[in-house]
């Protein structure tokens, strides 16, 4: 969509940990929120519009957005709204809301307590329930299905997924927040069992709780509060077909159609944070988003090495527009998805200047 | 050491089929598989719309394909978990039925992952007995010819046009320690609560923080509670028969506002109160479990915990104050 106000991040902050933590979810995201709202400048009470992405399945409880929203501060009465969808599809609502003019700014969260349930169940809900969910196949065996297809169609190997997980754990190094991290070389990690052929345990996301919140604000208000924010240049998500068998799973149609719209190609790139939650899913997503070879992709680590649910995409938006603020990059380009095999996709492209 | 429970939950699904899939379900009990034309393609399993343009398809254009395919990809599932289709290990694969544009995704089952490769050539090992549901094919296994495994019961008597699908999932819940106390505090017959340092505002029912000023609760925030007070609020539960349900008769539950205090415990059951006497403003007073009883409840979605089994009336005069159902918090 063509932006009628200039939006920009203007605050981001996240925490993660694995599995098991004592804290429930709202004292996981109460922090948060109060982070991003510090880092941003602006006073909680003139923020304009609070919206979260979360999944009621992770608690397995109805509503437990609602109990979510004690963490960001709901009194007096604030205008809220709720995705059940990862918070990078929040961020899009909220940037939707203040181009309607109704709000100036917006503060997004998302959080997820995956640990106490079978994470790679719970997804299977979501597939096709008459003739795919009553299979069970978990996220992983799709996955794993869906790499199967694009190794034998592009002609490439484990060794080229294995180089994905290589990267990504060394870059974890350097990330707080990953909670996986490992100085690893790609024929050392080759040598380690096929877990869920052709895929290893490194080519698949850890299990990690955790939640993630951006400030966003319009125009002058980004300008006034934030010495360099990361403007939003383009935005954009689609989906493909739920059905499986219907699309080419070695390609993501729907991410090639939102890049393009969001205009990821209008300049050069210098840093791309992926959703990607197995190594094959990367290698898929860099030529659906049409990155150059030296685009420095998940510099973070990714979601291979930290994969905090209804939070990953969101945290893709912020570990961009962290770099950009703090000038370490000019222009980056953040993915998140949702469903099975990449079936849904979001594209946001951030810049430094204005 | 924090302590957890664990339980799961089972969404009894019923789902209607309709004409497209109601009728690959009635052509499974028959040992048919069936695809639908969208153009010149056959789609497996069949869609009620064209993908692309979403026109309605015609169940007219139902065509059957297979019985036997080609394996185009799969993944080992070495450990199977309950709910998968095997108890064995296994393969996932998209199978492509002979005459069919899509692929099918199922089961296949070599025993081995070494027997099995892309361009395999599968086979359905069909259920004896046949319900309509994807399942009535056990897996898909080497060869060209189907099998049935066990005594065949037949093809449906009527059209299919319903499914049952139970899906479980199950949670190990994490037990703050403020519900630990409360259940404690419960078996000498005392509530308590919990009072904000900050904003001094009183909670119940284990909130372990204070919302507004988003700070915690400890135990050194713990306060003794009335026994007594007025009904705000109430709702009168016509329960449906889903699988757990326990009750049978309609039953109230009811918000209290503790006396001298601006504390409400929601969705409280209520003891020896007939639902139709329920009322804002009726007076009453904590019931108790002997304190000898065992006590098994999880404490969730609020309502009564440990020994605290519910309010009875106290016999008081109604309040008369027409604020008070607005007290639901
Ligand atoms: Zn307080």
């Amino acid at each position: 969509m063509r932006s009628l106000r200039d939006v920009a991040v203007v605050g981001f902050a996240q925490d993660t940990a694995v599995k098991d933590r004592d804290r429930n979810e709202v004292e996981i995201i109460s922090p948060v929120v109060r982070e991003a709202v510090e880092r941003s400048g602006l006073k909680r009470r003139d923020i304009g519009f609070t919206i979260s992405g979360s999944c009621d399945y992770l608690a397995g409880g109805p509503f437990t957005f609602v109990s979510g929203l004690d963490a960001a501060g709901a009194w007096p009465p604030v205008k809220e709204s709720h995705v059940e969808m990862d918070a990078a599809w929040a961020l899009y609502e909220a940037w939707v809301a203040i181009q309607t003019g109704d709000v100036d700014s917006a503060l997004i969260y998302g959080f997820g307590k995956p640990s106490l349930g079978d994470l790679h169940e719970i997804w299977t809900l979501q597939t096709d329930p008459y003739t795919v969910a009553t299979l069970w196949p978990s996220m992983v065996d799709l996955a794993a299905l869906q790499a199967d297809v694009y190794l034998s169609s592009s002609g490439r190997s484990d060794r080229d997924l294995a180089e994905v997980a290589v990267r990504s754990l060394r870059n974890a190094q350097r990330n707080p927040y990953a909670v996986v991290s490992e100085d690893v070389s790609v024929d050392e990690l080759l040598g380690r069992p096929v877990t869920h052929r052709p895929l290893r345990d490194t080519d698949i996301a850890p299990i990690t709780d955790g939640a993630a919140a951006i400030v966003i604000a319009a125009d002058d208000i980004a300008k006034r509060v934030c010495e360099r924010p990361a403007w939003i240049r383009g935005i954009e998500h689609r989906v493909d077909p739920q059905h499986l068998g219907l699309r080419d799973l070695a390609t993501a149609p729907s991410a090639a159609q939102a890049a393009e719209r969001a205009g990821v190609n209008d300049g050069a790139i210098d840093v791309a944070e992926i959703h990607a939650q197995f190594s094959h899913e990367e290698l898929i997503l860099r030529e659906a988003l049409g990155l150059a070879d030296g685009v420095d992709v998940n510099p973070s680590g990714g979601p291979l090495t930290s994969n905090p649910v209804m939070a990953t995409g969101l945290v893709r938006i912020g570990e961009v527009a962290g770099r950009i603020m703090d000038g370490r990059a000019g222009r980056g380009v953040a993915h998140a998805a949702q469903g099975p095999c990449l079936q849904q996709n979001l594209v946001c492209v951030l810049e430094g200047s204005n | 050491m924090t302590r957890f429970v664990e339980n799961s939950i089972v969404f009894p699904y019923k789902r209607s089929l309709g004409p497209v899939i109601g009728a690959f379900m009635t052509g499974l009990t028959e040992q048919r598989i069936l695809g639908i034309r969208s153009g010149d393609q056959v789609i497996v399993p069949p869609l009620e719309w064209d993908p692309q343009t979403g026109a309605e398809l015609d169940p007219d254009g139902m065509v059957e394909v297979g019985p036997a395919g080609t394996v185009e990809s799969w993944t080992w599932v070495p450990a199977p978990s309950e709910q998968h289709p095997l108890g064995h290990p296994f393969a996932f694969a998209f199978i492509r039925l002979d005459g069919a544009s899509t692929p099918l995704l199922h089961a296949v089952d070599t025993g081995a992952p070494d027997a099995l490769r892309v361009g395999a050539r599968v086979a359905p090992r069909w259920r004896g007995s046949r319900v309509g549901h994807i399942g009535d094919i056990i897996a898909f296994v080497p060869g060209e010819q189907p099998e049935v495994d066990g005594p065949d019961s037949g093809p449906a008597e009527a059209p299919v046009t319903m499914m049952d699908y139970n899906a479980s999932i199950t949670y190990r819940n994490p037990v703050p320690p403020v519900l630990d106390r409360l259940r404690e505090a419960s078996r000498d017959q005392r509530i308590i609560g919990q009072r904000c340092p900050v904003c001094e505002r009183v909670y119940s029912g284990g909130r372990g923080y204070c919302p507004i000023d988003a700070v915690e609760l400890g135990e050194e925030q713990d306060v003794d509670l009335p026994h007594t007070g007025t009904i705000t609020n109430f709702t009168i539960v016509t329960p449906v028969q889903y699988p757990g349900q326990t009750e049978t008769e309609p039953f109230a539950r009811v918000f209290v506002l503790l006396d001298g205090t601006d504390v409400i415990l929601p969705y409280q059951p209520v003891v020896e109160l007939p639902v139709g006497e329920v009322r804002v403003g009726k007076r009453v007073a904590a019931a108790w479990a002997p304190p000898n009883d065992d006590i098994d409840d999880a404490g969730a979605m609020g309502g009564a915990y440990g020994h605290l089994i519910g309010w009875i009336p106290s016999g008081e005069p109604d309040v008369e104050d027409p604020d008070l159902v607005n007290r639901i918090f």
